[in-house]
């Protein structure tokens, strides 16, 4: 099968994020079975499908969270199944998480400094940032552009859900991403906030491609370029939106009945 | 997980009003209150004798430090070590065991400024060691394995002859002397706990909002997100126990100072927990509160006899009061008596002068 | 057990290689040159057994340690407390009546009432802190050990064997043989046998409830997963306390075979607690099984040692823990 990015591609540009074979079992139950996905660099994709379809364990995957039981990933052309999470995040790929994963006890300021330090030198460092740090500026640069400045010295665990859901694709966007996984980033966000959110989308600059989970098709479909559907653990459906739409075997699936 | 995400939800709550104003300064310098309790430390051989200087506050800025290493690791690191005094007495062995002893055939009689470096560097190495095993599993099995080692080193302090001379320890440790002054002297050593313990404390305090300080407070509250920020975990919490290890290594060198002597006993089981009682009886959210901890402790112990008897108590039920005092602590505050101390300020003060409420520690 | 030996059969054949070694050092008899090298027979035969009944009582504490860390994620650690506190009122019991086994029951109930009101009255008020619960464990170990010290002060108390286990018994074990041609049994006490075989029973008997019976099955639903519990509309509650009260239960039994065995003292109640800890963490958090093996190994290693490399005999406990959370943090039988 002509996979969607080959035909995307005018360019014949290595992948960003390769997936072969990828299996994932939790005991005897396969949470993902034979997925193979190829996005190139830049691509804006969305991943559909029911709960349990296995969306989130393909990001936990990609990012090590949980490693795959057989099956490679490739990212940027290298061999990163066995690395740990981190070893990932510092190549350049990044995740949101569908629950907010924050640091409560630390400040909204800090846990974005903390975002940028990670992926630079002096994770380690014992010397408190000066007045003209350049993580600092850059990590001010991001709260502003998630629209938190005005709560920037509060305690994460003091804001609001949509605040939150902000700071979280903030920690996602710091250093110099190439690639981001956004699980479900919309989920209760009020209709002012999402308009927020896929403008913060859209105005990514070009190079940065992303894999958005979303159940909220008015979203998905307006900040992708791409669809890959899934069902059981398993790929279903791969292609343009407008296919996807009106496929009538996904529309049977999943845009008709049962989905919440 | 869980003990990670209990010291930050319920122990950290109650300090939020209180870190913020300070988060990019030293801690405290505008704070007149602290301002008191630096001159008084100061100038305390002026007002206390001997006994009082060197009996209840040299020992309660070892103590106050040994449980400052302890507060490093639980409260930015979520890690509630129970082996941070066995660090200490390791520390400690090693200075009697590369110095001059009245063992003279155990110790390696080497001038003492090599012999603290030496056990400094085995300290950090031994706690380093530790808190690699421990980081193995997460949360409460911390616990459990920090406390099977501390055991272990008793038990073994207790067996091995060779190096730790068996119960009953290494006696008549010297202590420092140069530019004519001798240093365990009532003052002056004083001044050498004082300075050290003070060092510490800054040092603990700065660290907290350097980059090393905050990624560990992000290891407490979600280790797993700090793994998709870039962060090797492990690495930081083993860093972690080095840096915190250093810090005991130092209180262990003043305690052996001190003692002029080191035996099991000093690192028994009960003494270990005692250091998380002081710990947390203080609060364990700020480097303040193990010194807080460590002066109601000492001073319990110093009088609880006195006192008990005068309530008309057997003088031996010490043990009894601080385990009382100290379940009364983890029923009523999850932050010692620093939290106590300030939800009684925020009644006082009410809700408009909530900002600067609670910040009148030294 | 099969699909062990396929995935590590490096491992499997090691383990397979160190039990017949052991069952040889057990029934052959030692040809000379192994007795010059190692010493007599009889006095392995003996660490051996004593490393065996030792292990049946580090079981009886470590069981119900590991039972409600695993159910209710409680580091009890003022196990040891309860366990010094059983062994006490067995002592009061069969010094004042004179038997063995009433003071067993007594001991048992009495120390399964302390457990279930520690449950109702303290912990059931902290359900999830388990940082908190810990911390309030420590301090009621440290109130639990001074009042123990208070009514019982610093005496060492054993507590007298009944006249029928009395004495040795011969085993059909060959120590040596005589230079007539003569075999030589072990001789070993009865006491010592009985009450492994009863530790053992207690084991079997566990293991059945937990895998045979209704209540068993949520326990063990409840440790594995404890969402479950909540779901299935059982009285979590009860479930909880019943527990805690065995655990609590087991750890007075093993203080009246401790007290039997060995002695009672303070400072005994720091020594088991730490017996249960290592047991707990070589065989694997909230595992039966894992305590049963994790004992007995810690038993074996700890009386070996002793006879063999007496000042390291801490040691070789300890670097079985080191190695045990360096190879397999979760432990030998957990499932995780």
């Amino acid at each position: 099968m002509d996979s969607v990015a080959q035909r995307l591609s005018a360019v014949g540009a290595g992948a960003a994020l390769e997936l072969r074979g990828v299996t994932r079992l939790f005991g005897a139950l396969a949470a993902l079975t034979d997925v193979t996905i190829t996005v190139r660099p830049g691509e804006r994709r969305a991943v559909l499908g029911s709960n349990g379809a296995g969306k989130t364990t393909l990001f936990n995957c990609i990012t090590g969270d949980f490693p795959p039981t057989s099956g490679t990933i490739r990212f940027f052309g290298e061999d990163v199944t066995h690395f740990p999470p981190y070893e990932r995040i510092r190549r350049g790929l990044r995740r949101t998480y569908q629950i907010s994963a924050l640091f409560p006890g630390l400040t909204v300021q800090d846990n974005v400094y903390l975002a940028c330090r990670g992926v630079s030198r002096g994770r380690f460092s014992f010397l408190r940032p000066g007045p003209n740090d350049a993580l600092m500026h850059a990590a001010d640069n991001l709260v502003q552009a998630v629209h938190l400045t005005a709560v920037k010295d509060q305690r994460v665990a003091e804001l609001a859900h949509g605040q939150q859901r902000q700071l979280e694709i903030a920690l996602a966007l710091a250093g110099a991403p190439r690639f981001v996984l956004f699980d479900e980033p919309a989920a209760g966000l009020s209709p002012t906030e999402r308009a927020e959110l896929i403008e913060i989308l859209t105005s990514l600059p070009a190079h940065i491609g992303y894999i958005i989970i979303e159940h909220d098709m008015d979203v998905a479909l307006r900040v992708v370029e791409s669809v890959t559907m899934m069902h059981n653990g398993r790929i279903f459906k791969e292609g343009l939106p407008e296919e996807i739409q009106s496929d009538p075997e996904v529309q049977e699936l999943y845009l008709g009945g049962g989905h919440e | 997980m869980s003990v990670t995400h209990d010291v930050s939800v319920q122990v950290h709550r109650p300090a939020s009003t209180v870190e913020r104003p300070a988060a990019r300064g030293w801690p405290d310098i505008n704070n007149p209150a602290a301002w008191i309790v630096a001159a008084i430390l100061l100038i305390m051989p002026l007002i206390a004798n001997g006994f009082f200087l060197i009996e209840i506050f040299a020992t309660t800025l070892i103590l106050g430090t040994v449980a400052l290493s302890l507060m490093f690791l639980a409260g930015y690191g979520g890690m509630v070590s129970l082996m941070q005094l066995s660090i200490a007495g390791f520390c400690a062995y090693m200075v009697a065991v590369f110095g001059v002893s009245g063992n003279a055939n155990i110790s390696l009689g080497w001038p003492w400024w090599l012999a603290v470096p030496m056990a400094l560097t085995l300290a950090v190495m031994f706690g380093t060691l530790g808190g690699a095993l421990a980081v193995r599993t997460e949360g409460i099995y911390t616990i459990m394995i920090t406390l099977a080692i501390g055991a272990a080193f008793y038990y073994f302090t207790n067996q091995n002859w060779a190096i730790f001379n068996g119960h009953t320890g290494i006696n008549n440790v010297s202590t420092p002397r140069f530019w004519g002054v001798d240093w365990r002297a009532d003052i002056p050593f004083y001044y050498v706990v004082l300075a050290t313990a003070g060092l510490c404390y800054f040092a603990v305090d700065y660290i907290s909002r350097a980059p090393f300080g905050l990624a560990l407070q992000g290891v407490r509250d979600n280790p797993r997100r700090m793994s998709a920020l870039g962060f090797n975990v492990n690495a930081h919490r083993v860093a972690a126990y080095a840096v915190a290890s250093f810090i005991a290594g130092l209180a262990g060198v003043l305690q052996v100072w001190n003692y002029r002597q080191i035996s099991p006993g000093s690192v028994s089981v009960g003494a270990c927990i005692d250091i998380l009682i002081i710990a947390v009886v203080g609060g364990i959210t700020r480097p303040v509160g193990p010194y807080i901890g460590a002066l109601v402790f000492v001073l319990l112990r110093t009088f609880a006899l006195d006192f008990l008897v005068k309530i008309g108590l057997d003088g031996n039920r010490f043990r009894l009061l601080i385990g009382l005092g100290f379940l009364a602590i983890v029923f009523w505050s999850s932050d010692g008596v620093i939290g106590l101390w300030q939800r009684w300020r925020q009644s006082q003060l009410g809700e408009a002068n909530r900002q600067g409420g609670g910040r009148g520690h030294g | 057990m099969t699909r062990f030996i396929e995935r590590h059969p490096a491992w499997a054949l090691i383990v397979i290689i160190a039990v017949a070694v052991a069952l040889w050092l057990i029934f052959a008899v030692w040809p000379p040159g192994l007795e010059e090298a190692v010493g007599r027979k009889r006095v392995f035969l003996n660490a051996v057994f004593n490393g065996i009944t030792l292990g049946g009582l580090y079981f009886l504490v470590a069981s119900g340690f590991t039972l409600i860390f695993g159910l209710m994620r409680n580091v009890n650690l003022a196990h040891g407390s309860l366990y010094l506190f059983g062994g006490y009122v067995g002592y009061a019991i069969s010094a004042s009546t004179g038997s063995w086994v009433l003071s067993f029951i007594v001991a048992f109930v009495l120390t399964a009432l302390v457990g279930v009101l520690l449950q109702v009255l303290v912990f059931r008020r902290m359900e999830g802190q388990d940082l908190r619960q810990t911390m309030v464990t420590i301090g009621l170990s440290i109130v639990f050990a001074d009042l123990m010290l208070w009514a019982c002060g610093g005496d060492f108390y054993q507590i007298q064997t009944p006249n029928w286990l009395i004495g040795p018994i011969e085993l059909p074990l060959l120590t040596a043989v005589k230079s007539s041609g003569e075999p030589v049994y072990l001789r070993y006490p009865l006491v010592r046998l009985v009450i492994f075989l009863a530790s053992v029973a207690i084991g079997i008997a566990m293991w059945l409830a937990l895998n045979r019976t209704r209540i068993g099955m949520i326990i063990r639903a409840g440790v594995d997963d404890r969402d479950i519990l909540a779901a299935t509309g059982v009285r979590i509650q009860v479930v909880f306390v019943l527990v805690f009260a065995l655990g609590a239960g087991l750890a007075g039994i093993a203080g009246v075979v401790g007290g039997t065995f060995q002695s009672l003292s303070p400072g005994e109640d720091i020594r088991f607690l730490l017996a249960s800890l290592v047991v707990v963490i070589v065989g694997g958090m909230g595992s039966i099984p894992g305590a049963a093996l994790g004992a007995l190994i810690i038993g074996l290693a700890e009386q070996l040692g002793s006879v063999y490399i007496p000042t390291y005999a801490i040691v070789v406990t300890f670097l079985i823990m080191v190695l045990v959370l360096a190879l397999r943090p979760q432990g030998l039988l957990a499932r995780r």
